[in-house]
Order: C-alpha cells, then sequence, then structure tokens
C-alpha cells in the first residue's frame, strides 16, 4: 500500500506545475519529473460475443534525480470497464495497480543497476507492452504466456565491451511480485539473461534464457527464447521464437513451442498493413493452436492508434474481430 | 525536404565536414564512432566508459540538424518524433535544445560530459572536436 502512495504523490505533485506539452512525450515540469499516461479501448466480437472494454488506463511519472539516479513510476488499472453487448453484462475493475516502480542507478556504458519492479527485457513485445505503441491490436500468446512479463527485483544491463551496438541484461528476482495480484505468473524466482544487437541496415537480432517458479503450482520453466526484426521507413519485418520447458511438482515434464512472423507495410507514416502468422504448442496443456493475423493500423498522429484485425485460428472458436483506440499523453 | 537533402549531401561532398561534435577539452572522450554517436543522441548510452554524456541538441530545423538527423542517426523527423514518443513510455526525455551555436559551445565549456553540435570554424582551444559529419 505504501508503494501505492508513493508512486501517487509522486504523480501528483508533479501534476501540479505541469507546463504545456507535445502529444504523446508527457509534461516535462523540470529534469526530474515529467509526467505522461495512456489509455486504450477494444472492441472484440468472437463468435455471438460482442464487448467493448476500456482496457488499460494508466499514469506515470519520471525524471532524472541526480545525474547517476532516475526514476519510473507508474499506476495502471486494466479491465476498467466492460460492456458485453450481447448479455448486457457489465463489469470493471478501478483498481489501480503498481505497473512499474523501479530506479535506474547509472554507473558506467557497460555497468548499470535497474531495481524495483520493472518490465522484463525479453523479446519485442513485452518491452512494448501497451497498445498504443503496437502495430497490431493483439499480440503473440508467447509474450503473455510463457514467461514473467514483471521483474520485482535487479537488472544489471549495459553495453557489451567490445562489441559495438550490443547490449545485456542480466536479471534476477527471489521474491514474491510487488504487486502479487497484477502479474500474468506470479511468480517466487525468476532468473534471466538477454542480449541484443543492433546489426547494419536496420536490423537487429538477440536473445534471451531464464528460469522461474511459479507461485502456485510450484511449476519450474527454463526458455530459450530468439527474436530478429528489419526495420526501415516503410517494412518492418520480425520474428521471434520461444522454447520452454517445464516441471510440475516434480512428477512430470513438458515442452511448450511458440514463434511468429509478422510483416508490416507503411504506405505513407499514418497507414500501414499488418500480416502475422503464429504457432502455439502446450503439451501440458494438450493446448495448441495456429494463428493468422491481418490487420490494419492508421495512426493521424503517431500516439493516436486506431487498429483493426481480423484472427483466424485452428481452433475455430477462437476467430475474432479486433478494434482498438488507444492514445499516449 | 528531398531536394533540401539533397542539396546538404551535395554540398558536404564538395567541401568536406562542415560541423562538429564538440566536448570540454577537459572530458577523458576521445574520438566517436557513428554507432557511439548515434546511441548518445537517441539516449540509449548515457556514458562513454566511466564518463556520464549529455548531449545537446539546437533547437529548430537548422541544416546541421537535418544533416545530423538523417546521416548519423538515420532517421528523418518524423521517424525520429515516433520514437521519441516510444521513449515516453520507456521513461526517457529528448535531448536538450539551446537556442544558437554559440550557447552550445558555452554549455560545453562549462557542463562536464555535455556534448553538441558546432560548426567547424568554432572550434578552437576551449573545446575538443569528437566526431565531424
Amino acid at each position: 500500500m505504501r508503494f501505492h502512495k508513493l508512486a501517487l504523490s509522486i504523480i501528483l505533485a508533479a501534476s501540479l506545475q505541469a507546463e504545456p506539452y507535445t502529444l504523446g512525450q508527457g509534461y516535462q515540469v523540470n529534469d526530474m519529473v515529467n509526467v505522461g499516461g495512456y489509455f486504450s479501448s477494444e472492441f472484440a466480437k468472437k463468435g455471438a460475443q460482442e464487448t467493448i472494454t476500456l482496457d488499460d488506463v494508466a499514469v506515470m511519472a519520471y525524471g532524472d534525480i541526480d545525474p547517476m539516479l532516475s526514476y519510473m513510476a507508474e499506476l495502471e488499472a486494466v479491465g476498467f470497464y466492460s460492456h458485453n453487448m450481447t448479455t448486457g453484462v457489465e463489469t470493471g475493475d478501478r483498481k489501480f495497480h503498481i505497473e512499474r516502480l523501479y530506479g535506474d542507478l547509472w554507473l558506467s556504458d557497460a555497468y548499470n543497476i535497474r531495481f524495483g519492479k520493472q518490465i522484463t527485457p525479453v523479446g519485442y513485445w513485452n518491452k512494448e507492452p501497451i497498445n498504443v505503441l503496437r502495430d497490431s491490436s493483439s499480440n503473440p500468446l508467447y509474450s503473455v504466456l510463457l514467461f514473467p512479463k514483471f521483474l520485482t527485483g535487479i537488472d544489471i544491463n549495459g553495453f557489451i565491451p567490445g562489441a559495438e551496438g550490443a547490449k545485456y541484461h542480466l536479471f534476477g528476482q527471489n521474491n514474491r511480485d510487488l504487486d502479487p495480484g497484477y502479474i500474468n505468473i506470479p511468480n517466487t524466482h525468476f532468473f534471466g539473461l538477454s542480449v541484443e544487437k543492433e546489426l547494419p541496415s536496420d536490423w537487429t537480432a538477440g536473445g534471451s534464457i531464464g528460469d522461474y517458479i511459479t507461485a502456485v503450482g510450484n511449476q519450474h520453466t527454463r526458455y530459450v527464447q530468439v527474436n530478429a526484426k528489419y526495420d526501415d521507413a516503410t517494412w518492418q519485418m520480425m520474428a521471434e521464437g520461444l522454447v520452454a520447458k517445464s516441471e510440475y511438482d516434480d512428477t512430470s515434464s513438458d515442452n511448450t513451442l511458440s514463434g511468429y512472423v509478422q510483416g508490416m507495410y507503411r504506405y505513407n507514416p499514418q497507414h500501414a498493413v499488418i500480416t502475422r502468422v503464429e504457432h502455439f504448442t502446450d503439451h501440458h496443456r494438450q493446448y495448441e493452436d495456429n494463428i493468422a493475423v491481418v490487420g490494419y493500423s492508421y495512426r493521424p498522429l503517431y500516439p493516436v492508434s486506431l487498429k483493426g484485425e481480423y484472427q483466424w485460428h485452428s481452433l475455430e472458436h477462437e476467430n475474432r474481430i479486433l478494434f482498438s483506440f488507444s492514445v499516449l499523453f | 525536404m528531398k531536394a533540401l537533402l539533397f542539396a546538404i549531401g551535395l554540398s558536404m561532398t564538395l567541401l568536406g565536414s562542415q560541423y562538429v561534435l564538440i566536448v570540454s577539452k577537459k572530458s577523458g572522450i576521445g574520438s566517436l564512432s557513428t554507432q557511439q554517436v548515434k546511441e548518445i543522441f537517441l539516449q540509449k548510452r548515457h556514458s562513454i566508459g566511466s564518463e556520464r554524456v549529455i548531449p545537446l541538441n539546437l533547437v529548430g530545423q537548422h541544416e546541421s540538424r537535418i544533416l545530423f538527423e538523417s546521416n548519423v542517426l538515420g532517421m528523418d523527423r518524423d521517424r525520429l518524433n515516433n520514437y521519441w514518443v516510444k521513449q515516453h513510455y520507456e521513461g526517457v526525455s529528448p535531448p536538450l535544445t539551446q537556442g544558437s551555436f554559440e550557447s552550445i559551445k558555452a554549455f560545453v565549456q562549462s557542463v562536464d560530459g555535455s556534448i553538441g553540435c558546432v560548426p567547424m570554424s568554432m572550434v578552437d582551444s576551449s573545446v575538443k572536436a569528437v566526431y565531424e559529419f
């Protein structure tokens, strides 16, 4: 509770002195305080069910306390309001959770420390998890089902000496999440290593390994993930794959496989067409799905996103239409 | 815009480097690679070795900034603005801006670790050039 109060007091204190700002880049009060936020709403049609959701509502503050120390605080409510247009049922969770609360200690180009609750530095999607920054309304299943999205611990990070354009993250958590009710996989132990390198001609590539133990069910999972992306002003191609092996109460073990390839063509800065094919197999839960997505993205301004997509699933009852509207401010 | 960039690029080819990035003469920073400069001005890198760096931009659309963004950062202004929107979510702000080359030079002379662009002709013994473009 005290963390909620700390984060909220930082955000409120900042907003008292806010100056005019650029949409999508927050209020910059001074070097110590920048404030901003975002929201997203979504319409989904799956079978006969039609639902409208005000999904994410978030406020955040960040800044430099000292040349060597900066911070980030973010509170978010997920599923803020939902209306099932088929049944007429309205639901909502207006409780704000700690999405991020961390400090950065900048020591050198090769060695910095991030401490607190933070986004796990794995892959492309988890590092840009909010609707407005994505180019499709949905994100691949691997990014929400196969590793904890957040880390309440320490991430040592920096540039790898002698390898120009290459960065590493060595992170660890040996406790519960700061807000255990607000994480996709509550866990008590999470360690990992991620590396990423910028390559010539608009390419990046990287990979991760990790090991975590769930707080419920004592599931022990180890994963290996790889990613590559090409991104110029017109085209973006990206692909990721993840293999995980899990032990369940030391009595059985199974593998999970997931991967996708996505292409995007921007025919001007506002309009883009996106396609993605994805595979997901969880042998333990006997869940297997192949998904094809075709979507359209319109950004009248970059921090304002209108998107629509259709998903075809090999599990046909999962087919759906999604439309979303989101703003970063 | 393409015509302007072409004209700037052509004049650069004919005349050689016109602009340099400078740091304080007391700085331990030596010459920088294009990759390092890109990382500094995109706020991906906060130090060179253990020396903290503070990038400075010239305010507005001066030809030096357009040239720097297109040839060194490899982005036009629209793409760069989109990049800073993404960085806002990451808790990262664009570099500080200064109103003139003179104020960039004065800032660099007085604030350790600051780095900014000035015309080659403004380099003297009070500052050190670490990158030419």
